[in-house]
């Protein structure tokens, strides 16, 4: 690992040539959850583009080689032995969902020699964050834990002490389930009802089963674990069975996505979306008085930055600005950084380093990053959104909108 | 016409022969296959639910739950296992399979239990459901359940294999038949034949040189029947009752 140039001008740096740091990304860019995907590349992409256009790093453009798993672990398994076996990445970035990453993180150990780490997955699960398989990876949003124990302590503020459970039937249904469940616990409450649904949940498919099953608990609240597709159906399917209850979705769900379909063909939706609540790790891309929310805007103005149309197999419309695309933006913003900080010669073997020398660093909001070896996380906090004039604005006061 | 009254029983009997080694081949298969594949897959069951039970006591112990989902899932996809899930030793679900929602039937059951238990559930099937303590029950039990309707429909399809395979033997063995039976009843005609015309031209010069000729049992037939000819001509000449002088 000395850095010397070799004869088709790549140094002895895995995935670092005199041009390019190149990021390996799979996401889920097919199937129902693509937005996902193709929202936190085109957030990424803006950032990128705005570095390499000024001359990248000490020279070095940051590429990003990107592969498709749709939002399936055995295709996101193999998508990771070739970036970091046969395109040999320097570092693996902008992952999408749970049930991904868990399949990949044991590879990650066994890879652990080759020092290929995970930045910023799209996930908020633990496997990621805590041993054996939190020393591969490095979290930029705050955790499931801490938004679905959000979701009920807000709930439960309000006297909403009946919360069910909506979930998708995997990993990440089941780090969100946990979640409430601990949550719940430590106000002496239990979950009241849980339902299901298959992964790769289409929103034209009915959800009425899981709407019944969770009428039964009678519950005052429901949390949904769920991609877009998915908890668009069930809303749907929940207000048109009168299940009119407060109902939750963490940030992985895709807010923008989400309401898209609700909201598509439908004169007046406010039906649809009076009693949803959606939190999010990442602030109000509509409050400009952020710095790094107005330089989002900005970039993603600029540059327009396009889906990977090489891995695209559907159409795909996509969002000015979205909570996902924000995320997105952010984590290539630290990446940025972090690869800024690895100096003239960026070698993996010294990019942990690298990024605990991020401390109270400033990313342009109103939380400032810190990581440590015990601190694997960099943000902590959890915004809450409700739907007004057909876009998604900070809750000001959950009382107010929910207090029965 | 005897001949064909003789092979429509013959045709008969080979019906009802086959019909009895069908029948009791099918049964004999059905018993066989239901006993070998049912022990097969609670054996599978078994040793795969022992393998997530003693995967799962890390997990359940350091940590999420999310980990643990993960592992089921894995399993899930193996042919024949339909659902499973883990509960804790207050019998509380930790993770499962099923959607949309956990069965009333398992919820309400009892998850102490680690007999093997044999499950309807209504809109999913038929079940066997196997268990298997985790850190000797004290962190709870792995369940899984495995769908009998997959050995039914194993069953069905060996069975039908023999049918065919016996219907295509019977179809042959029919042909067969016909073809020797017809092979056995041709020099059979021709000794009748020959018999009615020795009865018929007994004045006449009645040998048939190659019938006579014949040194099985059709040609020895032939011969008996020209020797009672000439026995016959020679007492009917001589005034004796036929056969008296034989």
């Amino acid at each position: 690992m000395n850095g010397e140039p070799n004869p088709d001008g790549r140094t002895e740096q895995t995935g670092v040539t005199d041009a390019e740091i190149v990021l390996g990304v799979s996401a889920a860019f097919s199937g129902p959850s693509r937005g996902l995907g193709i929202e936190l590349y085109r957030g990424a992409n803006a950032y990128f583009e705005h570095v390499n256009r000024a001359g990248g790093i000490r020279g070095r453009r940051v590429v990003l080689k990107t592969y498709d798993d749709g939002y399936q672990p055995n295709p996101a398994v193999t998508n990771t032995m070739t970036l970091v076996q046969q395109d040999q990445v320097f570092a693996l970035f902008g992952y999408v969902g749970t049930p991904t990453v868990t399949r990949v993180l044991p590879m990650l150990k066994k890879f652990q020699g080759k020092n290929a780490y995970l930045f910023f997955p799209f996930t908020g699960a633990q496997p990621q964050r805590e041993p054996p398989y939190g020393d591969f990876a490095f979290n930029l949003r705050a955790s499931y834990r801490q938004e679905t124990a959000g979701l009920v302590d807000n709930f439960v503020s309000i006297g909403n002490k009946r919360i069910a459970v909506f979930y998708q039937a995997d990993a990440y249904g089941r780090s969100g389930w946990a979640g409430v469940r601990l949550a719940m616990s430590r106000h002496g409450l239990q979950i009241v009802g849980e339902a299901t649904y298959r992964r790769g949940a289409r929103f034209s498919g009915s959800m009425r089963r899981q709407v019944e099953i969770l009428q039964q608990s009678n519950p005052s609240a429901v949390i949904c674990i769920g991609s877009y597709a998915a908890c668009a159906a069930f809303l749907r399917d929940a207000v048109d069975l009168g299940l009119e209850v407060p109902i939750a979705n963490l940030s992985f769900v895709g807010s923008e996505n989400l309401l898209k379909l609700i909201t598509e063909g439908r004169e007046d939706s406010r039906s649809y979306t009076n009693l949803l609540v959606n939190s999010q790790v990442v602030p109000s891309y509509e409050d400009t008085s952020i710095p790094a929310v107005k330089q989002y805007r900005e970039m993603m103005d600029r540059y327009d930055p396009q889906p990977p149309s090489h891995v695209l197999k559907e159409d795909y419309t996509s969002f000015s600005y979205s909570f996902v695309s924000l995320e997105g933006f952010l984590n290539a913003k630290l990446m940025v950084e972090i690869l800024r900080r690895l100096g003239h010669q960026p070698d993996r073997d010294k990019l942990e380093d690298a990024v605990f020398t991020i401390r109270n660093f400033d990313i342009g909001i109103d939380e400032r990053v810190s990581f440590g070896p015990d601190r694997r996380q960099g943000l902590q906090q959890v915004y809450y959104t409700v739907v007004e004039s057909g876009r998604f604005v900070t809750l000001k006061s959950w009382e107010d909108r929910f207090a029965s | 016409m005897k001949i064909q009254k003789l092979f429509q029983k013959t045709l008969v009997g080979i019906f009802f022969l086959f019909a009895v080694i069908s029948l009791s081949t099918s049964a004999l298969c059905i018993y066989t296959v239901d006993t070998h594949l049912s022990a097969e897959y609670e054996s599978n069951s078994r040793g795969i639910a022992k393998t997530i039970s003693d995967s799962s006591v890390d997990i359940l112990l350091n940590r999420d739950l999310s980990a643990l989902q993960s592992l089921i899932d894995q399993f899930i996809e193996i042919q024949g296992i339909s659902y499973i899930y883990i509960t804790s030793e207050h019998g509380e679900f930790l993770a499962h399979t099923f959607v949309p929602g956990i069965p009333t039937e398992i919820a309400r059951s009892d998850h102490s239990s680690r007999a093997t238990v044999e499950r309807s559930l209504p809109g999913m099937g038929d079940f066997v459901e196997v268990s298997s303590p985790i850190l000797a029950g004290v962190a709870g039990a792995v369940h899984i359940g495995m769908d009998t309707g997959l050995i039914a429909l194993k069953i069905q399809r060996a069975v039908g294999q023999q049918v065919y395979l016996i219907s295509s033997i019977f179809i042959i063995g029919v042909f067969s038949a016909i073809w020797l039976v017809r092979l056995a009843a041709k020099p059979i005609d021709s000794v009748i034949a020959y018999a009615a015309r020795l009865a018929r031209e007994r004045n006449k010069d009645s040998s048939d040189d190659k019938l006579l000729a014949r040194d099985d049992e059709v040609g020895q037939l032939a011969r008996l029947f020209l020797h009672f000819s000439t026995v016959m001509d020679f007492d009917k000449a001589r005034g004796t009752p036929p056969g008296e002088n034989a």
